[in-house]
């Protein structure tokens, strides 16, 4: 357990290196937010609410949404993918640790950064300066939860998608596909409020509105109570430990396939 | 049988290689393809390495040295026979083994590359689960070796070749491994830095009895560390046993390449005839015509004098350019199949 400690030490150091990205990640989501306060405004001219969501609640779904996506997205994907494809796969190997939570431990650092520097100061900001309401319940209370989670899912998807490479040599399809998939149908663009009936109940059977739409329930939808949070906790527990599982599973597999370049 | 650190009896690794075919047409039918050809890639090996040796595992391109070291670190999995480092099966505990091993690969790091060097150090510490005391002794005995302390606080993109190498050693013995694995150590470095590498290599065998096996292009790293090698080629060992003799072969040879005027097929038949001829060795000048146009005279001293054959090859072919290297791996390998050591 400490030597993952150190790996999550680590990469959280190694973040802090490029400071310039850092603020420009920071100017850049703020510009999100003023781009979606426009946007949405403009879609709510004259009417008081679409599909039940009022502006409020619709802007800071879509701009909480843009918050989340600094902290859960890891480049999980690309890197296990690099490392497979480079060859350098094989430093990992030779390590005395379980190469997913190897891994793991590498991106929580980032996600933890992003989450003090990035994800927080810009939730911040929507409240105080663009007026915008979060729901005072019990959501609020299990948000820590909700969002470790969906970073776990989040995680999770990438990791299967890096491993991948194992068998392709090359994620780029792979990760657009899945970048294209969770963006559109997880609730990070558009509230899943606004899809149609039957897309909403095949949409919550997948595994990509947990990472977004779940904590962006917590923080807008109005009465939530104790066991609704609850159940929306249990279904990402479900989500976590069925990719972590497959996960590991596909590495157990691909492993046997390997072969690091060179002879 | 205790102090046996790596045991290998009759190991094979073989891969399964899609046979491309040429151009487009034959890059689509590929995705299509069934048609595979195996590889031996290390063809049946067998042997044993001692607590404290240094042993230099040299071949040309190719030879299966990597797939070797990679299933000895337990990353490939053998197609076929024993392997043991340890005492354990490499592939089936590969992380209870990588507990008493150390790495090196040359052309890659250990290393955090965003990380100040000291900052990795603590991660592999803690990785390896190494105590303060032991830490503390081993980063010790590192800084009177050579003097790591001012790279401590840059981070590892910032270091040159020759630093980065170090503190990859460094790091791969920090855990105190039984077994250090060295793959092209000194691979792209400078004379001066070599020398460095090698006399932290030696030292560290000496101060805590490590096994190391080193695999390398570089003769001149064998010549100075190991006592004894093994060579292999093809997949298959074709030398196993003290370095004297082969260090003969590698001292006592030179190769001179010619680049000859009007170079017609067959010139080098008739230059290798007329070079018997003159001087009568039988194996001690060897001719071939490389793709690079040069062609390679390789002459033993010991039999003939270089000088001899260079003003012989000068008066008999209009010769435009000349130089003289030392043997390479492939033409060692080449005599030994010639038998050169018999």
């Amino acid at each position: 357990m400490k030597s993952y400690f150190a790996l999550v030490r680590g990469s959280f150091m190694a973040i802090m290196m490029y400071r310039l990205s850092f603020f420009f990640t920071v100017i850049g989501n703020l510009l999100y937010i003023v781009l979606l306060y426009f946007l949405w405004s403009s879609i709510y001219r004259g009417v008081e609410t679409i599909r039940g969501m009022s502006f409020n609640q619709a802007f800071v779904y879509v701009a909480l949404a843009g918050s989340i996506f600094t902290m859960v997205k890891t480049w999980a994907d690309w890197e296990i993918s690099w490392h497979i494809t480079s060859g350098s796969i094989i430093m990992d190997l030779v390590k005395p640790l379980d190469f997913q939570f190897y891994f793991l431990s590498q991106t929580v650092g980032f996600m933890a950064f992003n989450f003090i520097m990035i994800a927080l100061p810009s939730a911040l900001v929507l409240l105080l300066f663009f007026g915008a309401d979060v729901e005072m319940g019990v959501g609020l209370l299990f948000l820590p939860a909700g969002l470790i989670l969906a970073f776990l899912i989040s995680f999770a998807i990438d990791y299967i998608i890096g491993l991948t490479s194992f068998y392709t040599e090359s994620i780029w399809g792979i990760s657009m596909t899945k970048e294209i998939i969770t963006t559109l149908l997880s609730g990070a663009l558009v509230p899943l409020q606004f899809f149609p009936d039957a897309a909403q109940r095949i949409l919550r059977l997948l595994p990509f509105q947990a990472i977004y739409h779940i904590p962006l329930t917590m923080l807008t939808a109005p009465n939530l109570d104790v066991r609704a949070c609850l159940g929306l906790l249990g279904t990402q527990v479900v989500w976590v430990v069925l990719l972590f599982l497959a996960g590991r599973l596909l590495f157990t597999r691909a492993s046997r396939v390997l072969m690091v370049s060179g002879g | 049988m205790n102090d046996t650190v790596v045991h290998v009896d009759h190991l094979s690794k073989h891969f399964r290689i899609l046979n491309r075919r040429e151009g487009l047409g034959g890059a689509i039918r590929d995705l299509f393809s069934a048609d595979y050809k195996t590889v031996r890639a290390v063809d049946d090996i067998s042997f044993d390495i001692q607590a404290g040796e240094i042993v230099g595992y040299i071949g040309p391109n190719g030879a299966g040295k990597s797939t070797t070291i990679k299933m000895m670190t337990g990353v490939l999995k053998p197609s076929d026979g024993t392997l043991l480092v340890s005492g354990n099966e490499p592939y089936a505990n590969r992380r209870r083994n990588a507990q008493t091993m150390g790495v090196v690969f040359g052309q890659r790091t250990q290393l955090w590359w965003d990380l100040p060097v000291i900052e990795s150090f603590r991660i592999l510490k803690e990785i390896y689960r190494v105590d303060d005391a032991t830490y503390e002794k081993h980063l010790g005995m590192f800084n009177e070796l050579v003097d790591l302390k001012a790279l401590y606080s840059q981070p590892v993109r910032k270091l040159s070749l020759g630093q980065r190498m170090l503190c990859d050693i460094t790091a791969s013995f920090l855990h105190n491994p039984r077994i250090v694995f060295l793959d092209e150590p000194s691979i792209g470095l400078d004379v001066s830095v070599k020398s460095k590498i090698r006399s932290v290599i030696r030292e560290l065998n000496r101060a805590q009895r490590t096994t190391i096996i080193l695999t390398t292009h570089d003769l001149g790293d064998v010549e100075a560390l190991c006592r004894r090698i093994i060579i292999i080629d093809k997949g298959k060992i074709i030398y196993d046993g003290p370095i004297g003799k082969v260090t003969a072969l590698f001292g006592a040879y030179r190769t001179l390449k010619v680049q000859i005027h009007n170079y017609k097929e067959g010139t080098s038949d008739q230059l290798e005839a007329a070079l018997g001829a003159r001087f009568g060795g039988d194996a001690a000048i060897a001719v071939e015509h490389t793709e690079t146009g040069w062609t390679d005279v390789t002459v033993n001293q010991d039999q003939v004098p270089l000088f001899d054959v260079l003003r012989f090859v000068m008066e008999t072919l209009p010769i435009k350019d000349v130089r003289i290297v030392e043997i390479s791996m492939e033409n060692v390998v080449q005599q030994i199949y010639d038998g050169a050591l018999k």
